[in-house]
């Protein structure tokens, strides 16, 4: 198992590597040249040239790239050029506020979207089968998250007046309990039905499986062949799906903190790419490339877990 | 002329002592029950004057720090106010202004005072404008006092040596000369300086706060003004306390347009700020700032372009929207609007006349108003002037020969032998392929604008290519004159004339003159208009200024949007100022108002 890990720790570095060229030259070649809106609405050459040097951008690609790297390394990713502000403390302060809404977006979507799934599994063919799906494709088909925000927001909270219609607090039971009950509802409803939909599919693969024939003809409840036996099998592709969505809780969720004013890492996201706040960008894509390789990590030893079948190699 | 202005100076200077000395008597008492909720839909980025570069930063800067002068609230034009000082004297025919700085002006309280009373004085105002010098800034006023206050220039050239700014060092242009006194001296006559400073960017900071923050000092504005910084939430909440020793202000203003009369009857005398709280909320999305406003939410709120068909009809609210109480404050923006044609361009550049009549024909052919009715949705005022409405030097009446007319525009390029090609377009009067690049942002404006002016192309037939680049390169591109055609966009910095005639000066390439308009006869009608003082004289100037780059088709002056600030019925006293970014430092509420009203 340790050898694994290691072998797979190692085998990041040149993954992150490629990950750190690819953003260098993106933002040095396409990002646009910052001192330019720095300098503001009247400046000259020499004050260009000024806030050049002391970004550090009229030095030769190699020694900023080898800058970038020291950065990673030490994990100081120094001040946004926007607002002087640290890097670290803008990741710091924001990644809570997108945190509070996405995990319980994240949890509540994935139980209620396998619960849902394995009851239409087990009675799949049916009526009830048939317009679940229904109303999950025709869901999947509108439920642009944008749509959803703004229906809800103008529905539930202004015409209705159960939610606030945006704000953030300081207390965090405040922001999880009032603020964050309407994004988190949107939030769910937008990705329970492509889930649903998905889960469905691995729970029925299983359902065909020999094994859970054996089970049935063992005289198992069928309460107890779907959790025990079918729920742990097709849990393997749910934990994946799971994986692949755990880092971009990193990024926040720009649509849904920008409708909601949600101090979060997303909207800083979309600030700092309307900067040209290379800082801000590179800290934060470096951080969900981590992430990503991290959570790929944290999957298979989870399948391992679940099913100790599965071999690490 | 210039005795004039002197006198009138001296004068308001006396007359507002008189006024104000009745306002520092007496001690405001802000009701901590009225908050004033309010909104932005870009986040801020920091409150220090000398570095922030945001509209937003600014507004919040206005009502912690102080500069020197402000505005009359009510007078349009705008016009020239006391604040922390009387309204200055100028000598040397506008090359020197004395400030006289007034006593018992506190900065609200710090750690950096060590627990004593911290009075403003000449020489705050003296560091506070050093810093807009210091290289390591890199403040974007620095154009403010570098080559326009005495010896500056010379200060930014030693340090940008050295490395370090030497804020010990003697500044010929800025001398205390006594506790209370500032005397400022500039490098040539400078008739609107004043207005310059009174720009929220020379508001005063204390030296021992600067060395005691930091780097850190855009999160600890501590300032003079009314409000002090209570809490801040970066990009999400900023949250401003009745500063506890700002000596107040009465609102004393005088009526002079229609409906002015209800605000005065509703305000005069009171001792402001009456308010004490003002919460200001980042809100980017339209829709969250309209239903936070109608939910009750927000007290007062800008209404963007996007928002004007839910909420208004033409100029005035929608009438199910007013039945609800709530009010409009409506300005046209001091900011002109102009699409222009590169005069240094290979292609279409030059003084030629079938160059001229090139892009006089371009110009006459584009519909503004079709773009402030699609583009705009009705919220913006066609403009033929270079001057815009509420800045000194606005000449109402003015027409432009070059509105649109497309019979003219199509004629004129028949006459000048730009024929229609086989492929249905127009070629060079010597028959070489004639192609305009336009360059415009990749945002839904730029789309839209960029879609009206193709539409104009083709109506001319001429063959437009479109040319996106990110605002970054825009600027970079423009400063080298390497754009061919562009719209532009210019807001006041002040509200004088010369703010927007030294947009189309010559030697303003490379740093304000965008559209690197290059017409010698408009050089020479700027270089006299500018040592002249506001008056018959230099407006007359100007008229010929704009009509020698009407000549030359060097731009269209198209249009300036409108700026509709909604706001509940219980907001009293509110006018939208067109310079005064802060103007909610004026008003007071009806009732109070929780924090969760």
């Amino acid at each position: 198992m340790s050898s694994f890990i290691l072998r797979r720790l190692w085998q990041m570095i040149p993954t992150m590597l490629g990950v750190v060229l690819l953003v260098f030259f993106l933002f040095s070649f396409v990002g646009g040249d910052p001192a330019y809106l720095l300098a503001g609405k009247i400046s000259n050459k020499e004050q260009i040239e000024n806030i050049r040097t002391q970004l550090g951008i009229n030095q030769p690609y190699y020694v900023q790239l080898w800058i970038f790297i020291k950065q990673i390394l030490t994990g100081d990713f120094g001040v946004s050029w926007a607002t002087n502000e640290p890097v670290s403390h803008i990741i710091a302060t924001r990644i809570g506020p997108s945190l509070t809404v996405l995990i319980p977006i994240m949890i509540i979507e994935a139980v209620l979207a396998v619960l849902v799934a394995l009851g239409v599994a087990y009675v799949r063919g049916s009526l009830t089968d048939r317009a679940i799906m229904v109303i999950c494709t025709v869901a999947m088909s509108v439920s642009l998250l944008v749509y959803i925000i703004i229906v809800g927001q103008y529905v539930l909270a202004y015409q209705f007046g159960w939610f606030p219609v945006q704000g953030w607090g300081e207390s965090f039971s405040e922001n999880l309990f009032h603020y964050s009950l309407l994004p988190i509802l949107l939030g769910v409803a937008v990705g329970i039905a492509p889930n649903t939909r998905l889960y469905r599919t691995f729970i029925l693969d299983e359902i065909n499986q020999d094994y859970v024939r054996t089970a049935r003809a063992k005289g198992l409840s069928e309460h107890k062949v779907m959790l025990k036996h079918v729920l742990r099998n097709a849990l393997i592709p749910i934990i994946t799906n799971l994986m692949i969505y755990l880092p971009s809780l990193l990024i926040g969720h720009f649509l849904i903190e920008r409708f909601f004013s949600i101090p979060g890492i997303g909207r800083e996201v979309i600030l700092a790419v309307e900067r040209s706040d290379f800082p801000v960008i590179k800290a934060i894509t470096v951080y969900v490339a981590a992430a990503t390789m991290l959570s790929n990590l944290a999957a298979d030893l989870l399948y391992k877990a679940v099913d100790p079948r599965v071999q690490l190699k | 002329m210039k005795a004039t202005i002197k006198h009138l100076l001296v004068c308001a200077a006396i007359i507002t002592t008189t006024s104000t000395t009745a306002a520092i008597a007496a001690k405001p008492t802000p009701d901590m029950n009225k908050v004033f909720h309010y909104q932005f839909p870009v986040a801020e980025t920091g409150f220090d004057p000398a570095q922030a570069n945001d509209l937003y930063s600014n507004t919040v800067m206005e009502a912690l720090f102080e500069p020197m002068l402000t505005y009359d609230y009510l007078a349009r034009p705008s016009k020239l106010a006391p604040r922390t000082a009387d309204l200055p004297v100028m000598s040397e025919a506008g090359k020197v202004y004395t400030f006289k700085i007034r006593p018992g002006t506190l900065f609200t309280d710090d750690p950096a005072f060590k627990g004593k009373p911290r009075e403003l004085v000449a020489e705050d105002y003296i560091f506070s404008i050093k810093r807009l010098a210091d290289p390591k800034l890199h403040s974007q006023w620095r154009y403010l006092v570098e080559g326009k206050i005495l010896g500056i220039a010379e200060a930014i050239k030693t340090a940008t040596k050295s490395g370090k700014f030497d804020y010990n060092q003697k500044i010929a242009g800025l001398e205390a000369l006594d506790k209370y006194t500032l005397k400022v001296t500039l490098e040539a006559p400078d008739f609107n300086y004043p207005y310059i400073l009174a720009m929220p960017t020379f508001g005063a900071l204390a030296r021992e706060v600067v060395e005691h923050y930091g780097i850190d000092i855009p999160a600890h504005p501590v300032g003079t003004g009314p409000y002090r910084l209570d809490k801040w939430a970066r990009s999400s909440l900023i949250s401003l306390i009745a500063n506890p020793v700002y000596r107040g202000h009465v609102w004393s203003y005088t009526a002079q347009e229609k409906g002015d009369e209800e605000l005065v009857k509703a305000m005069q005398g009171k001792l402001l700020p009456t308010v004490g709280r003002i919460e200001i909320a980042i809100m980017e999305e339209d829709q969250a700032r309209l239903l936070a406003f109608q939910s009750g939410e927000l007290d007062m709120f800008q209404l963007e372009g996007p928002l004007a068909p839910k909420v208004m009809d033409g100029a005035v609210l929608k009438p199910e929207f007013a039945a609800t109480g709530a009010k409009l404050s409506r300005i046209i923006d001091p900011e002109i609007q102009y699409p222009y044609l590169s005069t240094r361009d290979p292609t279409i550049g030059g003084m030629s006349k079938e160059r001229i009549a090139l892009r006089r024909a371009i110009f006459l052919a584009y519909d503004d108003t079709e773009e402030i009715r699609i583009v705009h949705n009705s919220q913006a005022e066609a403009l033929d002037y270079p001057i815009p409405p509420g800045v000194v030097g606005y000449l109402p009446g003015y027409r432009s020969v070059n509105r649109t007319n497309l019979p003219l525009a199509k004629a004129l390029l028949d006459k000048f032998g730009y024929k229609v090609g086989a492929d249905g377009f127009r070629t060079t009067p010597q028959g070489k392929p004639l192609v305009i690049k336009y360059t415009s942002r990749p945002d839904s404006l730029g789309r839209q604008q960029e879609e009206m002016w193709q539409k104009t192309f083709n109506a001319i037939k001429i063959r437009m290519e479109s040319d996106k680049k990110k605002f970054p390169e825009i600027l970079k591109a423009e400063k080298a004159c390497q754009l061919q055609m562009r719209t532009n966009r210019w807001i006041a910095d002040f509200p004088d004339g010369d703010n927007f005639m030294q947009l189309f000066y010559s030697k303003n390439i490379g740093q304000s003159n965008n559209s690197c308009t290059d017409v010698p006869e408009y050089d020479a009608l700027y270089e006299k208009a500018m040592v002249m003082p506001a008056g018959p004289e230099r407006d007359k100037l100007y008229v010929d200024m704009a009509r020698v780059l009407e000549y030359y088709g060097a731009h269209r002056i198209s249009m300036a949007r409108a700026r509709n600030m909604v706001m509940q019925s219980h907001v009293m006293g509110y006018k939208k100022h067109p310079i005064l970014l802060a103007d909610w430092l004026y008003i007071d509420m009806e009732k109070p108002k929780g924090e969760k009203q």
